[in-house]
């Protein structure tokens, strides 16, 4: 009985321990709250070994993958010597191996001076917490009551450690918030030292300067601003566009709308609006910009802004801009250009109109090559020649030339430069010249200078006509006064008495006014005077049909038909164009005057030209007139010669003269029907014509037999 | 210029015959010849002096040029005919026109003479321009 009672009364002692023991293990978080994983652990070890008598306990917690594990190891000091604790974790490490599950409940190893039996309990569900190992030497261990204990205990250490990392993880997070928050403020410290740094700058500025908060409210405005805008700091800080109200009216949306992206995409902004200055109420062009500050996550802290009054420069620039609008505008209309050239160097600048005036594009860079290419081939040697007198010359001086350019389709462009050389500090000469693009007047000038040998050629031809008449004028004045006084001195002489004195009177006014007429005469043959023609290719066709042009309204008038028969294959001829043309209109004139009292026939008037015999040409006006007396054949070429009342008769006199001096000869001949026909033959070079003669009269003599007649 | 200057007898006896041209020969060497045809003559050098002169009323027959500067002589002899004083004219002049002529006398000329004219036939003129119609 005893001895059961004694069993019966250890065995409840050992329950009433294991029951103790338990709620020892279940109050260990209690004890636990608040403390770290290593006091948990230490309580943890401390307590297993007291409570079950251990000869060694260790710990191997891995709270994340990332730090290294944990390991502590207790042992019993009766164990003995041991070796230190992270051998004896190794070896436990290694004996058990890594993957929790497939560890046993119980290993029996050898330690020290003998056998171990080591309890592995895993913390965590499947051992990743770690693992805590319980061993003693005595037999038996672990009894049933010891197994529950450690299981209890490894699932009280699992909920402390879990808290206790939970508690230390806030913490760390704590920590960092708590460095974090102290870092940002030492920044904010700092930056802040810097803006009221820059702040106190801002002040200063001559310029007018603001800071905006990152919504684009004005938070500070520099005194130059206030100053300039009378606008009060209270009033600008009101609402983030309060300083819209000094913007010019007509800047007010753009500037607002520049204001609000650059804030809104808090990439600040440039922008020029006419700002209102107090003062006196004038408005000035200002540039405003504003930079961006961040933080250090990159959020806008403030904008940092200038504004600038660039007024002056922006007249000045738009002065500039006009004056070099007025200049391009000027070589434009001007069609001048210009350009400055260092030979040195071959460095050349042009201006927009130059590049219009060769006819490329703009801006691209010019070379010489690109300028030779585009002068006339024969004005090339222009530019070397630039460049020897370059060479040879010193300081300073003008020159001025006139070439060609051969555009690419072929057209000529005359150029009249004007170059002015100076040399730069380094000695190197510079030629600023201005290009004109003279073709326009050069045609103008050659058409004009043809409009007035027109001019000039419808006024001699068209005064023959009018010459008669002034002639007449001229010679018959004289004449009256002649014939007035020789007849009067007759009959002063025939008087009874004779009136001698009277007469003598009358008779010195006859030479007198015979001096004058002798005068009109010389006038009049000056202006018959024998002048060499000159010379140039005619186009006999065309001289014709000038003519034509000139009296087709006096032959229209007169009813006279024209016919034209001009020959295509007409080579040109050499001579004066003019002269020829007033024997045309001669000829023609005299046709239409020979057809004036024809009714019964169509008053055709038919101009002929055709090539001639010897390399001649030959026009001939052919009439249905009145035709003109055989006999007279001979005296119609005589000056004065005229069969009708008002003419003057010198005509075809003229007429003869001008195509002798052609080398040429002027005919009339009867034609078969009613009417006569007038022709000339002249040369085709009359220049040409003595030394062609030459060959000429040996081999056809009768071709300049007929041209001498 | 005043007619009253001309010697009585001369204005009584003799008939006047102006001269109104502005080319000099002719105002000296025309009246010389109409004196030695017995005529008394005057020259003029325009169409304003004529006008001005006071010798319209006296004046039988009147050679007048045609072309003159200011007031030509067909002008003259229009500013007659509105004046009534209608004077016999002959027209001188140095341009030759047919169709001139054929206008001047269609508008009430005696003759129109072209310069240079023999004095037999200005003689014939002024003969035919004092012939009372
Ligand atoms: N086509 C012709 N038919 C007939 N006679 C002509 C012709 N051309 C000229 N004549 C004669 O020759 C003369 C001289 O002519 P010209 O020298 O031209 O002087 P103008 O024409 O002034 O009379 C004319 O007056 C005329 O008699
Ligand atoms: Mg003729």
């Amino acid at each position: 009985m005893d001895v059961q009672y004694e069993q019966d009364a250890g065995e409840i002692k050992r329950l009433q321990r294991c029951i103790n023991d338990l709620v020892c293990l279940l109050a260990l978080p209690a004890l636990w709250s608040g403390g770290d994983i290593s006091q948990v652990l230490d309580t943890l070890l401390n307590t297993l070994m007291r409570m079950l008598r251990l000869d060694l306990v260790s710990v191997r917690l891995n709270l994340s993958v990332v730090e290294t594990p944990i390991e502590i190891v207790r042992v019993a000091q009766s164990f003995g010597p041991m070796p230190p604790a992270h051998e004896i974790c190794e070896a436990l490490n290694h004996s058990l191996g890594d993957n929790s599950p497939k560890w046993p409940p119980l290993l029996r190893n050898l330690m020290g001076d003998g056998e171990v039996s080591m309890v592995p309990l895993p913390l965590g569900l499947q051992g990743e917490l770690g693992v805590i190992i319980a061993a003693a030497q005595r037999a038996g261990f672990p009894q049933q009551t010891e197994a529950l204990l450690l299981n209890v205990a490894a699932s009280q250490a699992c909920i402390g450690l879990q808290e206790a990392r939970l508690r230390s993880q806030q913490k760390c997070i704590a920590d960092e918030l708590d460095r974090r928050v102290a870092r940002r403020t030492a920044e904010l410290t700092a930056a802040n030292a810097e803006l009221q740094l820059q702040v106190g700058l801002l002040q200063r500025l001559p310029v007018s300067a603001w800071t905006l908060k990152p919504d684009g409210t004005p938070d500070f405005v520099n005194r130059v601003w206030l100053e300039y805008s009378g606008q009060t700091l209270d009033f600008v800080r009101s609402r983030p566009d309060a300083w819209i109200s000094a913007v010019h009216p007509e800047d007010r949306e753009t500037a607002s709308r520049s204001f609000w992206e650059g804030v809104r995409s808090g990439q600040g902004f440039a922008m020029e609006t006419r700002f209102l200055r107090a003062r006196d109420g004038t408005y000035r062009w200002h540039l405003n910009q504003a930079v961006v500050l961040r933080d250090a996550e990159g959020r806008v802290l403030k904008f940092v802004g200038t504004t600038t009054d660039i007024d002056d420069q922006k007249r000045a620039k738009e002065k500039l801009r006009r004056s070099e609008a007025f200049l391009a505008e000027g070589q434009r209309l001007g069609q001048i250009g210009s350009y400055c050239w260092r030979p040195a160097t071959d460095e050349i600048t042009w201006s927009a109109e130059l590049y219009r005036i060769y006819e490329l594009e703009i801006g691209m860079p010019v070379t010489l090559e690109l300028i030779r290419s585009r002068v006339h081939p024969d004005d090339v040697t222009l530019i070397e020649k630039m460049k020897l007198v370059d060479q040879a010359r010193e300081g300073s001086h003008d020159f001025e030339w006139r070439y060609r350019l051969l555009m690419p389709d072929q057209s000529i462009k005359y150029m009249h430069a004007v170059a002015h050389s100076t040399r730069d500090q380094n000695g190197q000469s510079e030629y600023m010249a201005s290009v004109q693009d003279v073709t326009a007047r050069r045609l103008a000038e050659e058409a004009r200078d043809k409009a007035q040998s027109e001019l000039a050629s419808v006024a001699r031809v068209m005064s023959l006509g009018a010459l008669t008449a002034s002639i007449a004028h001229e010679v018959n004045q004289p004449l009256s006064g002649i014939i007035t006084n020789a007849s009067t001195c007759l009959r002063m002489l025939g008087a009874d008495p004779p009136q001698v004195e009277g007469a003598r009177e009358t008779a010195r006014r006859t030479i007198r006014d015979g001096n004058r007429m002798s005068e009109v005469i010389a006038r009049l043959r000056a202006l018959f005077s024998k002048k060499e023609p000159t010379t140039e290719s005619v186009n006999l066709n065309d001289a014709v049909l000038e003519v034509i042009a000139l009296s087709i309204l006096e032959l229209q008038k007169n009813r006279v038909v024209l016919c034209p028969e001009l020959a295509d294959d007409l080579p040109l001829i050499t001579g004066d164009r003019v002269q020829l043309q007033q024997v045309i209109l001669n000829l023609l004139r005299n046709g239409s005057d020979a057809m004036c009292t024809v009714e019964d026939r169509p008053r055709q008037l038919v101009i002929r030209t055709e090539r001639d015999n010897g390399d001649r040409v030959r026009l001939t006006v052919q009439d249905a007139g009145i035709g003109f007396d055989p006999q007279a054949a001979d005296r119609l070429f005589d000056a004065f010669y005229t069969t009708k009342c008002d003419g003057m008769g010198i005509g075809l006199s003229v007429s003869r003269s001008i195509i002798e001096r052609h080398h040429g000869r002027l005919w009339a001949t009867l034609n078969e029907g009613p009417g006569a026909a007038f022709s000339f033959s002249i040369p085709r070079t009359p220049a040409g014509l003595a030394h062609a003669d030459g060959i000429r009269n040996i081999q056809a003599p009768a071709v300049t037999g007929s041209a001498a007649a | 210029m005043s007619c009253g200057v001309l010697p009585r007898r001369s204005a009584i006896d003799r008939i006047l015959v102006s001269v109104v041209d502005d080319d000099e020969s002719v105002r000296e060497s025309l009246p010389d010849l109409l004196q030695q045809f017995g005529f008394a003559a005057r020259a003029f050098s325009s169409a304003e002096e004529f006008l001005a002169s006071g010798c319209i009323d006296q004046t039988r027959c009147l050679l007048l040029d045609v072309a003159m500067p200011g007031m030509t002589g067909p002008d003259l002899q229009q500013e007659l005919i509105r004046r009534r004083k209608t004077i016999p004219t002959i027209f001188i002049t140095a341009d030759v026109g047919m169709t001139v002529r054929q206008r001047l006398i269609e508008q009430g000329a005696v003759e129109c003479l072209f310069k240079p004219f023999s004095d037999t036939v200005l003689l014939d003129a002024v003969n035919s321009a004092l012939r009372p119609k």
